[in-house]
């Protein structure tokens, strides 16, 4: 006899239901209403969608896996995480270096990650993309970007 | 017909026509993207439009929003890799007709397609949608609360394949709505003491996140996975006779393109691959179908491209998004100042004329690119990942910090992007919790004030016939599938000898 195969709509349901558990829980930190307001106070809409989120989670938990989904999606390898540490390491980059030097570093180094092994090509895209930026948010949309510590 | 006129004339403002023409080679540049979608574009130039006085802004998402869905269907017929879902069905006949050596030729037709399918749908917006606004101004906050609850009912069918998903997503984005200051109560709600939680969590970085960080994170689990490139060709103006022959499908995807389009939540790539399905089936070259069929590009082009006029009608006249993207347009113009509904058609009748010249501009600019510079676009698909998806995700956090020069934006848009990538992975589609997100302000607001005038009392819905029969079609749209399924139940067991 072969083992079921797990259903991966339970351990989502589950996720659901527990984000909006929390959110329920968290409606009772809300500040009191000022008295004599007519109609509906600041808690009950929230925790109404709480509910309907609860329902549809066990909803979710009664329904067959979707042939497409979870099981479909790639393994995420050495490199992928990488990458997202990478993004997440972009804004303490930023406060050093400024977001036009954290952005071109970015941008080599990402590439990089990405399978990009000539340092030209990435060199020159991440001067290019970073030069784009500065004239089109800081010349033209007169956007201030931050400088970052080294920047001043 | 003044407003109308007024409209017309706002195209002759340099500014404005720039902007036409500058979101239409940008729509197409970035829908010709593989992975890249319409919705995405817009989410990533969105903060551009802040700058931007309303008219010029709208004009170029309207611009962008029409070149988009064409320039999706250039890497669909070259590289197999529709730059956006709903050239999805253009890509089953135009790859086969490039690995032909027609690629130019289904370029052009799709070209032609697409213009005349976007210019259809767009007549059907001037006239539809004012006849809609009218309609609406009967309605009071009873009605819009049935029709937001409706809006959200069609979130079921938006974006992912299970309704369940679909459904959760779009109330997850409701409750995200609830964040910050109750506007009736003055209350602080989920803002856990953080003074950028205290206005609301903020459309522009969630949908940056959600759209173009999600993907970009999502394209990094799939760095290996490599679509095969065929030799270019320049698109080529089709002949009289090829014409001839797709007529029928132009005006077959036209139409179904239009009223798909119309129906809230029902977006591009439901209408293509309709548009596709009913080409073939009215078709006199129906085994051509599977082996590179013209018709079989231009029906679904036509259909795809007047599913955008369409899905403006219920966005504009009603302020409920018809589809994914223009769910992004809806937040777009929220944050201009402008609230889309039946009002805006007395107090800014000129700036809706606007968006409609502007998305007929765009259909014409994008034919005339389409045609002659085709094999330029089509370069864009050369563009390595490893320069593209690093420079969206600078592009991302420069957009997201723009618009309020807040850090707090930049980590919303990350925590956005990290729940784009998991909810990519989990099978969910981040379009409904967008929908939930514009609406869920809409439905708390109505619903507070229906019951103010109700004085508590929600029964008093039961002498509001529109409220009531809007509030019966989506019991009966979410109940459908049990219903369905218990009359084939009883429907077979009937039918069982005893």
């Amino acid at each position: 006899m072969t083992p079921r195969a797990r259903n991966p709509n339970h351990a989502i349901a589950l996720a659901v239901a527990l984000a909006a558990g929390a959110a329920f829980a968290g409606t009772f930190a809300f500040d009191p209403v000022p008295p004599g307001l007519p109609g509906l106070g600041a808690v009950e809409f929230p925790r109404l969608v709480c509910l309907v989120l609860i329902g549809l989670a066990a909803l979710l938990a009664l329904k067959q896996a979707d042939p497409i989904g979870e099981e479909q999606a790639p393994r995420i390898e050495r490199r992928a995480w990488a990458i997202f540490g990478l993004c997440a390491l972009f804004l303490p980059a930023m406060a050093l270096l400024g977001m036009l030097g954290a952005a071109a570093v970015f941008l080599v180094l990402a590439g990089r990650l990405w399978g990009e092994a000539r340092w030209p090509p990435l060199l020159a895209s991440a001067a290019g993309v970073t030069a784009a930026l500065w004239l089109v948010f800081v010349q033209v949309f007169r956007l201030k970007l931050p400088m970052g510590l080294l920047g001043g | 017909m003044d407003a109308f006129l007024g409209g017309m004339a706002i195209l002759v403002d340099p500014y404005v026509m720039l902007m036409v023409l500058l979101g239409t080679a940008l729509g197409i540049f970035v829908g010709a993207l593989p992975g890249i979608s319409g919705s995405t574009t817009i989410a990533l130039l969105l903060p551009m439009t802040l700058t931007m006085g309303p008219v010029p802004a709208i004009c170029f998402l309207g611009a962008i929003y029409c070149a988009a869905n064409f320039g999706g269907s250039i890497t669909a017929i070259l590289v197999n890799a529709p730059g956006d879902p709903s050239a999805s069905a253009t890509a089953l006949e135009g790859y086969k007709m490039a690995e032909r050596g027609e690629a130019g030729l289904a370029l052009g037709m799709s070209a032609i397609a697409s213009a005349i399918g976007g210019i259809v749908s767009v007549v059907v917006l001037i006239f539809a949608a004012p006849m809609l606004a009218r309609a609406a101004y009967a309605f009071g906050p009873p009605e819009y609360f049935a029709l937001a609850v409706f809006g959200l009912s069609m979130c079921a069918a938006v974006g992912g394949d299970s309704p369940v998903k679909n459904l959760i997503a779009a109330a997850f984005g409701v409750l995200l709505a609830t964040v910050g200051m109750d506007l009736t109560t003055g209350v602080e709600r989920f803002a856990f003491g953080i003074p950028e939680l205290s206005d609301g969590i903020g459309f522009v970085p969630v949908l940056i996140g959600l759209f173009a960080v999600g993907e970009l994170l999502d394209q990094a689990t799939r760095r290996l996975e490599k679509p095969k490139i065929i030799a270019m060709d320049a698109a080529r103006v089709p002949g009289l006779a090829e014409f001839r022959k797709c007529n029928r499908s132009i005006w077959i995807g036209s139409g179904i393109g239009t009223f798909i389009g119309a129906l809230p939540a029902l977006g591009a790539t439901t209408a293509a691959l309709i548009g596709y399905n009913e080409t073939r089936r009215w078709s006199r070259h129906r085994h051509e179908f599977g082996h590179g069929s013209i018709e079989g590009v231009a029906g679904p082009e036509a259909a795809n491209n007047a599913a955008v006029g369409g899905s403006m009608v219920p966005t504009l006249a009603l302020g409920i998004p018809g589809s994914a993207t223009t769910a992004i347009i809806l937040a777009g113009l929220i944050v201009q100042g402008v609230r889309p509904g039946p009002h805006l058609f007395t107090e800014q009748p000129t700036l809706l004329y606007a968006v409609f010249a502007s998305m007929l501009a765009a259909n014409i600019l994008y034919l005339v690119m389409g045609l002659s510079m085709a094999r330029l676009f089509a370069r864009i698909s050369l563009i390595p990942p490893a320069f593209l998806w690093p420079a969206v995700f600078v592009l991302s956090v420069v957009g997201a910090y723009g618009p309020n020069q807040s850090m707090g934006d930049v980590l919303v848009m990350l925590a956005a992007g990290v729940v784009g990538l998991l909810f990519r992975r989990t099978g969910f589609s981040p379009a409904p919790l967008i929908m939930g997100l514009v609406l869920g302000g809409m439905l708390e607001e109505t619903l507070k004030q229906s019951l103010i005038i109700f004085g508590d009392d929600l029964g008093a819905l039961l002498g509001r016939p529109i409220a009531m029969g809007l509030l019966g079609v989506t019991a009966l749209g979410l109940l459908w599938p049990v219903l369905a399924r218990i009359i084939r139940l009883s429907g077979r067991s009937r039918g069982r000898p005893a």
